[in-house]
């Protein structure tokens, strides 16, 4: 007999068994192999052949030491610092579960790239919303105190104006005797300069400010140094602080820029200043310069002409309500101010973002709800892929895996697909907000500095995380009663059961969102629909406006106006030519009227639009006469004194009666204009319709247009605009228009040329760019919810196949199954639009401030929104409908 | 067990269940147990000596079966294993899932089984 036990001996001698557990085991396997020794004898083997086949059972060499390595009792270790073994041998498993999770994607190429579009574009488009959101409205002003930072405003109900900004002596007001404030300014943002002497000539975009501005906002200049507090205390000199975007960009950056001297307006000025790059303070400002409060501009010193926006900074522990009744006492203590005066503080960056709060919400609310129904479709794709896996899960069950890894695999799969798909939604984002940044003519302020932000990021990976856990869970919820036999039982007479159902109500909520964006959409739809289609009161289309601001503040002026209306008047294919400072698309002067039929009140004059026009500006722009006659040539000084007055005003002032022939004053109100004395009573002589002289989707005003020749102020001499009426495309008139003015004054700026047709669209660019957003968002929810009732019906279908097969087999029609599919879709359409409508009604609500002349529960909205989800969702079931009638019984049959 | 169904596992399920099987109606010692597997599979399957024990120990480890030295007269000793309860029920359900999973591939596969 071989000596077996040595060469046992040898092989696990390594292993450093205990000495009896390895006398035994080598007492059994020498055992085993003696007796195959002997029964290969007995067979007739030679004795060098039995023992070759006995030590074979020992082959490979080594393999009896590695399975016994296994096995061996393990000796105790010593204790690892702080679980540094455990999280090793996990993180070795989570790798393990991500290799095998991208397998499982990649055998599944459609699933995943379904389910990571999904989920990137939830996560792209709410992330690039919620960046959006935090720059523009939520990131604090750059400012120390930002939070005690207030723009001032009144308003009284008499005179119907809700916000109304300062005059001169108003400020000097509220500086003389407020107890509220740390400091006070008044400025006016964004107006223009002529620039010229130093090159072609330019228009400048200015902000002027008071004294106090500067410091209020702890602004430090980049080069030389701000104003001085003597130089804001006389009205004459020749100093001038320039915004970092100029001197960049129009002064070549200059490093020596200090005391350059430059032409505003004909007069020189010295450069003393440049600011620092402010992208929240009136970043388009060019220039900034200063206006003293006293002594001041003559017609700073009215009153009643409010033109002076004013900025405030709390003092600690002053509420803004405090700080209004001081001022609001201030106020109504000065002559000639209605008793029912009130001040408004609005936290200045209310103020400056503006009424852009509503979009940007609603937007983001339609982002949330992209997510909201990208998440339910992922989470529904998986729990139908699930029940795909439940045999193979089933069969690791048996073999021995543990529940809580076969979870902790699910997890680690959903994981991996929201870390894919929040990588893809971050791209997307990122990219998203670089196309927005680029829209040119975005109404958006602060847009310089919006970016991918932090706090989106976080709320990004918070809902990706979030959402792996749902899915995990729900992927893995159910598998607990999983038993074998059931897994791996066909399935043909079984119904959808527990996760048909979970199924279903994932669509059916999915369904609601996409009618909760629907029907927002549609309202939005509607609105723009009815805010396009209004008439504007004049024809926008082949009218082109030039702005033109110059030196003129007096009669000179006259000469030049009259000059360019005659020399563009005869360029080819112009038919009608006007000035006037009316703006198309921007908020019109103010005038408050007095009249001669009536006693007045001097503290509660009725006010409206006001615009200066010369006598062809009807015909030119294409507004309707309605009674009276038009301006002519000669009201001019030398006549008497004229006014038009428009539909409304009429309607307003002289309901029944015929305004021709009645006589009121004009106090125009604009910026800067000054009126001293008592309007003259001007003759109306004739009625036009009403011209929208802002947005389209405000309501007319009562407005009046004076001759321009007959403005005994010459205050629009300085700044009006060109209109001309052309056949065909009228910017191709640009260039011959601005030689013919070159002709007339070389020094003339002549920049802003657009189309009125332009200027009109830009003034509904919100409403359109909303419009644009949450269309696309629902464009997507719409899709979406299409893909998850095609994927919950197929599945659906698909484990009813057999039950098809019988039913086909049985006499159904073709016809019949497809109707059954369908109506099992249409099931879940109609429970999830009811849900959707409901959302929708509460929704709409608040969507109602975006609306024109659409109420928010518009019945067409919902209507449509409503057929339009039925029509997506049937034409989703078309497919497994048109699937289930071609099963074929016989095949269904023995798929048992 | 982090991988889908591989042939080590396979292999190893299917053992377990062979040698459980085996032990079911009385002790049998590991010479006699891994001779039944190749008569019983008509010499399909079989295991040599240095995995099969170890898969033994790894089984009585678990608590599935029990091994003992028995002496009998005239005879030297030898380790006999029997089924413990526990090893039953494992037995059972492996059984019962391994019917299910052999139906599950033969209706895929197609192959009709007795």
């Amino acid at each position: 007999m071989p000596d077996f036990k040595s060469e046992i001996r040898r092989s696990i001698a390594g292993l450093n068994l205990p000495p009896t557990y390895e006398e035994e085991i080598v007492e059994e396997l020498s055992q085993d192999l003696e007796e195959r020794f002997e029964e290969a004898l007995s067979h007739g083997a030679s004795e060098q052949e039995a023992e070759q086949l006995a030590l074979n059972e020992l082959t490979p060499a080594g393999a009896l030491g590695d399975q016994l390595k296994q096995l061996k009792p393990r000796a105790p270790k010593p204790t690892p610092p702080m679980g540094i073994q455990r999280s090793r041998s996990r993180f070795a498993g989570f790798w393990d579960d991500v290799r095998f999770g991208l397998r499982m994607l990649r055998k599944q190429p459609g699933f995943a790239v379904v389910a990571i579009l999904t989920l990137g574009v939830g996560i792209g488009a709410s992330t690039a919303m919620l960046s959006l959101v935090r720059d523009v409205l939520l990131r604090p002003l750059p400012y120390a105190h930002a939070d005690r930072l207030y723009a001032i405003w009144a308003s009284s109900e008499s005179s119907g104006q809700s916000q109304v900004a300062a005059s001169g002596p108003d400020l000097i007001d509220y500086l003389e005797q407020n107890r509220s404030f740390a400091h006070l300014a008044g400025y006016i943002p964004l107006f223009t300069f002529t620039w010229t002497g130093d090159g072609e000539p330019k228009l400048v975009n200015c902000t002027s400010v008071s004294e106090q501005f500067f410091g209020m906002f702890g602004i430090k200049p980049y080069l030389g140094r701000l104003y001085e507090p003597r130089e804001y205390t006389y009205l004459e000199n020749d100093t001038l602080i320039v915004s970092y975007r100029f001197w960049k960009n129009q002064l070549g950056g200059d490093p020596n820029v200090i005391g350059r001297v430059v032409h505003f307006e004909g007069v020189s000025e010295t450069i003393v200043g440049v600011l620092p790059p402010m992208s929240d303070l009136f970043p388009n400002t060019d220039v900034w310069p200063k206006h003293t409060v006293r002594p001041s501009w003559p017609y700073m010193k009215w009153r009643g002409n409010k033109f002076l926006r004013v900025v405030g900074e709390l003092n600690p522990g002053v509420t803004p309500a405090m700080a209004e009744e001081d001022l609001k006492a201030i106020l109504r203590r000065a002559p000639e101010e209605p008793r029912d005066l009130r001040v408004h503080l609005v936290p200045l960056k209310e103020d400056l973002v503006g009424n852009v709060r509503l979009p940007l919400y609603a937007t983001l609310g339609a982002a949330g709800l992209i997510l909201m129904v990208a998440c339910i479709n992922v989470a529904a794709l998986l729990l139908a892929r699930m029940v795909k896996r439940e045999g193979e899960i089933a069969v690791r069950l048996s073999l021995g895996a543990g529940l809580r890894r076969i979870a902790q695999q699910l997890v680690t799969e959903s994981l991996l697909l929201s870390a894919i798909g929040c990588t893809l939604g971050l791209m997307i984002a990122w990219a998203v907000l670089r196309l927005l940044v680029r829209v040119p003519n975005l109404p958006l302020p602060r847009m310089d500095n919006v970016h991918l932000n932090g706090p989106a990021l976080l709320s990004t990976i918070a809902s990706a995380s979030a959402m792996t856990i749902l899915f995990g869970w729900m992927s893995s919820v159910g598998f607990s009663r999983l038993n074998l036999s059931s897994a791996l039982r066909p399935r043909g007479l079984q119904t959808t059961g527990r996760r048909g159902l979970s199924l279903a109500l994932l669509v059916t909520g999915e369904i609601a969102c996409s009618v909760v964006l629907t029907v927002s959409v549609c309202l939005l739809v509607h609105s723009f629909w009815r805010v396009i289609h209004v008439n504007p009161g004049f024809q926008p289309r082949s009218l082109l406006r030039v702005y033109l601001r110059t030196n003129y503040y007096d009669e000179k002026g006259r000469a030049f106006w009259k000059g360019v209306l005659t020399e563009t008047a005869s360029l080819p294919g112009v038919r009608h030519v006007a000035v006037s400072d009316w703006r198309p698309g921007r908020d019109a002067a103010t005038a408050t009227f007095v009249f001669e039929d009536r006693p007045n009140e001097p503290t509660r004059l009725p006010s409206g639009e006001g615009s200066w026009v010369s006598d062809d500006f009807f015909r030119t722009v294409g507004t309707p006469l309605i009674a009276g006659r038009f301006f002519t040539e000669h009201d001019d000084d030398n006549a008497p004194a004229v006014v038009m007055i428009n539909d409304e005003a009429a309607r307003r002032f002289w309901p029944g009666e015929n305004p021709i022939g009645k006589r009121i004053g004009v106090n125009y109100t604009g910026p800067g204009r000054r009126s001293e004395v008592a309007p003259r009573l001007r003759e109306i002589v004739g009625v036009v319709g009403n011209v929208r002289h802002d947005s389209l989707d405000a309501p007319a005003a009562p407005a009046v247009y004076l001759p321009y020749l007959q403005d005994e102020t010459n205050h629009d001499m300085a700044t009006m605009s060109l209109f001309l009426r052309a056949d065909g495309n009228v910017m191709a008139l640009a260039d011959s228009v601005r030689n013919r003015i070159h002709q007339l004054d070389s020094n003339q700026p002549v920049q802003n040329i657009q189309s009125v047709a332009d200027l009109v669209s830009q003034s509904v660019a919100t409403r359109r760019y909303t419009l644009i957003l949450v269309g696309a968002f629902a464009g997507i929810g719409l899709l979406l919810a299409a893909v998850g009732v095609y994927g919950v019906i197929s599945y659906t279908t698909s484990q009813r196949t057999r039950e098809f097969g019988v039913r086909i087999a049985l006499g159904a029609t073709r016809g019949n199954v497809v109707s059954h599919v369908l109506r099992s879709g249409a099931r879940l359409t109609v429970l999830g639009s009811l849900v959707g409508i409901a959302g929708a009604l509460i929704i709409a609500r608040s969507l109602s401030a975006l609306l024109f002349e659409v109420g928010p529960f518009d019945l067409w909205s919902f209507v449509g929104a409503v057929g339009i989800l039925a029509a997506v969702s049937i034409f989703a079931c078309l497919v497994p409908a048109w699937r289930a009638s071609r099963v074929d019984p016989t095949v269904a049959m023995q798929t048992e | 067990m982090a991988m889908p169904l591989s042939d080590r596992e396979l292999k190893k399920g299917s053992a377990e269940l062979l040698i459980l099987s085996l032990l079911e109606d009385r002790p049998r010692h590991g010479y006699e147990i891994g001779q039944l597997i190749e008569l019983r599979s008509r010499g399909a399957l079989r295991f040599n000596v240095a995995s099969f024990y170890p898969l033994l120990y790894r089984l009585e480890k678990r608590g599935w079966i029990r091994g003992r030295w028995v002496e009998k007269a005239g005879q030297r000793r030898r380790r006999y294993y029997r089924l413990t309860r526990g090893g039953r029920k494992i037995l059972e359900a492996q059984r019962h899932g391994w019917r299910d999973f052999v139906e599950a591939i033969g209706r895929i596969t197609g192959i009709e089984y007795a």
